[in-house]
């Protein structure tokens, strides 16, 4: 009746392992697709207009192919193997729940007759037998229980009976990644910011080039590189300062693997280098009435510094490519190869002043004229940072999910249910016999030896008890220890 | 039938092959040794135990034991298998000096780059060899780790392996556990791929199907090849080589220069003709029922074995040498060997295939006499899975966790990261297949053959092939 129900045939088909790895290989088929097709969230510029053709690249884009992992039936085919996960673990968890909350403790004829590891060994005593056999479980680590009383009682003992919640551990693990995942992909973002030293930001410019505001504001202090001796990149590092209604609240430095993180919100080190800005000029100075006196200052930015009581100096203007045409001084480009920096002198005895230096270039001609003669001695650019900008709150229930999912595959492949039973029964051929029989829901061929193992441990005492009880003589202590 | 023929001559006590191998191991040894021990005038001595000398040391073994099993294929003697484990061992000893010597050297664990995460790739098989030899009594288990061993060691003297210092999103510890996580999950997956060969020879599968599988193989490889480098004129395209700086040349980032080496494409052509040849003859024999087509595709193997080497031999020579003309720039250039490392190791794990082919051929019955039960092989091969998939689960959450803090983002659909996804996804179906619905034998032998050619293309197709920010391995 249940399955002529359209709803639940389609139910029934989604909780089978058929419909679930039928799942599992279209998803690897998709994501093959989407690595061999350029996809265009990875792709620079206009790469994918110049592989494909129009014509081709206009089906991609409409199929989803550009775009795979983004695409509505990659994320509907996830959507489905979640369901299926769900509906087996449904389908399956209320027989698993049965045998962690009510064992099967007591074997009756039918489950004495079919379980594959057992054996029978004739005894005359059953209180003695079961003795025997809770001596022999205990000396292999295991915990017997006695179930039952009179004639009636049997032995059952057990490991690892939690490892059946294994497989729904893994299930509710994978279910916990895909959370994650959507909460990123609903309320996450990721963006890039660049900042030159100094500059305070509170928003920035996401992927799909929106305008994301921050509910705080952070500036970049100052950053560096360091090098190998071979010139390539050792350290990466920015000193970066979070700021709250204009209060400082957090300062740290980044570096590559080390983000800083606030509100949610990650700033990693990304990218660096060195702007066309002028951070530090370091001068030597002397007054041109007395060429002798040098004294050595450094300028930071535009920041007036003094040269003697009298007059301050400070960077007017910097050019980082220059070219002198018709005596004016023009900017070429803006890549720091052949710098001019303007420098303004207010002396409180002469006024202003202003004169240009050429770092680069001593032979360039004098330009303006102060009180004072500069000669470069060292100068640095200001450097400039690139974060990668990301808010990723559902990446906690990823990391959970992974925890989780490696106890879930501790216990899936490693931990091994294992069961004993038993009980003193009449057999039909060979009169009262002692029965015992295991079972492991893993690795049966070496907890089947080790049965075995058990197994004749207990006939050799039976046999000695027997042997002894005919001899009417008991020393049964010693030749339990003697076994 | 070669079978029938060889199983009716007397054992041979074959000290021939074991002398002849000690006797090539000493002479390669002593080759290589006298370039480090008499130095160039003037120059300073060489050390002795350099790391390239180590791995050449290990190489020769390999070879030494991969020469053994082949000629306990020939043979059936069982002293070759216990020589060969012997020369596996000392090795896997040699081995490991050179990975301890370049941690040493490098100052962090070595798997920073391809060449580094070779030398521990097959340091793991090398060991896991061993395990699976004493533990699990897989004694033959070297026949298919062994040759994969001396392609990974031949790979590691043509890529560049001076030590460079780490960039800085890879200074992390996560890194390092990722990885020893991956080369350990691979390794595995290696392990296991083997397995279910023997277990495949174990299960009676015909040998007329090992033929059709190798044929097919080794086809896809001089497909693959004259598919993407085959040029006009029947040339071969290779890539230009800078010899002093040890690199590819550039037309422009990303753009690299390829050189046409004349006529080598003929050869290519012929050889893949030859090997497609016996892979007709099965499948015309498997469509009209007619076993005798079976006998032509075997000795087809034979001869595409000899074109194959012949091919080889072509390719190495013209590679090294000679200067040659390019049809995206001007004037001439040289190649090295060094810039079409996946050509070569598709060229050399073709011979090895068609050669453990020829094992199978003539020495099927003795294979089988030392081999494990096809069931035990079966359960053994679970088991591995049983290892390498907890492995490749943890290498994928290491890798994400350290993405996630170097690039801000746990997980970006980068190439590798898909295929790593894939690879866990293909074994998970495996063991949902098997744990659930009863997959045995056969078909959970195909798919642990079938997982590993994805781990494989993970590992090495997605480096060189598809683009993506894995661009350090």
């Amino acid at each position: 009746m249940a399955a002529q129900n359209p709803l639940n045939k389609i139910l029934k088909t989604l909780s089978s392992i058929k419909t679930g790895v039928v799942l599992l290989i279209l998803v690897v088929i998709a994501s093959a697709v989407g690595t061999f097709i350029l996809q265009r969230p990875t792709t620079e510029g206009d790469q994918i207009e110049r592989t494909y053709s129009p014509a081709v690249l206009h089906w991609l884009d409409k199929l989803g192919f550009t775009d795979v992992f983004h695409a509505w039936w990659f994320v509907l085919l996830l959507g489905l193997v979640a369901t299926s996960i769900v509906l087996v673990s449904v389908d399956r968890f209320p027989r698993a729940w049965k045998v962690l909350t009510r064992p099967y403790k007591v074997p009756d004829s039918h489950f004495r007759a079919v379980l594959p590891l057992q054996e029978k060994l004739q005894v005359s005593n059953a209180d003695e037998a079961l003795e025997i056999v809770s001596r022999a479980f205990e000396k292999s680590h295991l915990n017997p229980e006695r179930v039952g009383s009179g004639d009636d009682t049997s032995l059952y003992a057990e490991r690892n009976r939690y490892s059946v919640l294994a497989v729904y551990i893994i299930h509710a693990s994978l279910l916990l990644i895909f959370l994650g995942g959507i909460v990123d992909a609903l309320v996450g973002y990721k963006g890039f910011l660049m900042l030159n030293k100094g500059q305070t930001v509170s928003e920035f410019a996401l992927s799909d080039k929106r305008i994301k505001k921050l509910p705080f504001a952070l500036r970049f202090d100052n950053g560096g590189r360091e090098n190998y001796a071979d010139g390539s990149p050792k350290k990466w590092w920015s000193d970066l300062t979070v700021l709250e209604d204009g209060k400082e609240v957090l300062k740290k430095e980044i570096v590559v693997n080390d983000p800083l993180v606030y509100k949610g919100v990650r700033f990693y080190q990304s990218s660096f280098g060195t702007s066309s800005e002028i951070d530090s000029l370091t001068l030597i100075v002397s007054p041109k009435s007395d060429p002798k006196a040098t004294k050595e200052i450094t300028l930071h930015g535009s920041v007036p510094t003094a040269i003697d009581d009298d007059a301050t100096v400070e960077i007017a203007k910097f050019i980082p490519d220059f070219v002198i045409q018709d005596g004016q001084i023009y900017s070429r480009s803006n890549d720091p190869v052949n710098p001019a920096v303007a420098l303004k002198v207010i002396s409180k005895k002469n006024g202003a002043s202003g004169t240009w230096i050429f770092p680069g270039d001593p032979q360039a001609p004098k330009i303006g004229d102060t009180p004072y003669e500069f000669t470069h001695k060292s100068g640095t650019l200001a450097p400039f940072t690139g974060l990668s900008v990301s808010h990723e709150p559902g990446q906690w229930s990823v990391w959970g999910g992974v925890l989780l999912m490696g106890v879930g595959l501790a216990m899936a492949f490693y931990c091994v249910h294992r069961r004993y039973w038993a009980a003193v029964v009449t057999d039909p051929k060979l009169g009262q016999v002692l029965w015992i029989g295991t079972q492991a829901d893993k690795n049966r061929e070496h907890y089947g030896e080790e049965f075995r193992e058990i197994a004749d441990h207990i006939r050799a005492e039976l046999q000695l008890r027997s042997a002894a009880n005919l001899g009417k003589n008991k020393p049964q202590e010693k030749s339990l220890a003697h076994a | 039938m070669a079978r029938a023929t060889v199983e009716e001559h007397p054992q041979k006590s074959g000290a021939a092959l074991l002398v002849a191998v000690t006797l090539g191991i000493v002479f390669l040894l002593f080759v290589a040794f006298l370039n480090t021990v008499k130095p160039a005038p003037g120059a300073p001595p060489a050390p002795f135990f350099t790391e390239s000398n180590l791995l050449y040391v290990a190489l020769i073994l390999y070879a030494g034991a991969t020469a053994l099993y082949i000629g306990f294929g020939v043979t059936g003697l069982d002293r070759y298998v216990k020589a060969a484990s012997f020369l596996t061992m000392f090795g896997f000893v040699a081995n490991t000096v050179a990975a301890g010597h370049r941690w040493y050297a490098a100052g962090h664990p070595p798997f920073a780059s391809v060449y580094e995460m070779l030398l521990s790739f097959v340091w793991t098989v090398a060991a896991l060899t061993l395990i699976a030899e004493r533990k699990f009594k897989v004694k033959v288990i070297g026949t298919v780790t062994m040759p994969l061993a001396v392609v990974g060691v031949v790979l590691m003297q043509l890529l560049p392996n001076e030590v460079r210092p780490l960039v800085p999103a890879l200074q992390s510890t996560w890194l390092h556990i990722h990885v020893t996580l991956a080369m350990l999950a691979y390794a595995a997956c290696a392990l296991s791929f083997a397995l279910a060969m023997m277990f495949l020879i174990q299960d009676n599968m015909k040998t007329e199907t090992f033929q059709a599988a190798t044929s097919a193989m080794v086809s896809a490889v001089y497909v693959a090849i004259i598919a993407t480098r085959f040029s006009a004129w029947g040339g071969l395209n290779l890539i230009a080589w800078d010899y002093e700086n040890k690199e590819e040349v550039f037309l422009q980032r990303g753009v690299r220069l390829f050189v046409t080496v004349p006529d080598l494409g003929w050869l290519f052509v012929i050889v893949a003709l030859a090997v497609l040849a016996p892979l007709g003859f099965y499948i015309w024999g498997r469509v009209k029922h007619d076993e005798s087509k079976y006998i032509v595709a075997s000795r087809g193997v034979f001869v595409s074995i000899a074109l194959q080497v012949l091919a080889l031999g072509f390719f190495v020579l013209r590679a090294r040498s000679g200067f040659y003309h390019s049809a995206d720039a001007e004037g001439t250039f040289q190649t090295s060997l060094a810039a079409s490392p996946f050509i070569l190791s598709g060229i050399v794990s073709g011979i090895f295939a068609s050669l453990l082919y020829l094992m199978m051929v003539w020495r099927r019955s003795d294979l089988e006499r030392l081999l494990p039960t096809a069931d035990a092989l079966d359960r053994i091969t679970y088991k591995t899975i049983g290892i390498a998939f907890p492995l490749l689960t943890l290498m994928i959450a290491a890798g994400a966790y350290w993405a996630n803090r170097t690039w801000g983002s746990y997980w970006s659909w980068d190439p590798k990261e898909t295929w790593a996804a894939i690879t866990w996804l293909v074994y998970a179906a495996y063991l949902h297949m098997r744990v659930t619905r009863g997959m045995r034998g056969r078909w959970a032998a195909y798919f642990a053959i079938g997982g590993f050619a994805v781990v494989m293309f993970t590992f090495f197709g997605v480096t060189y092939l598809l683009p993506g920010l894995h661009a350090y391995a």
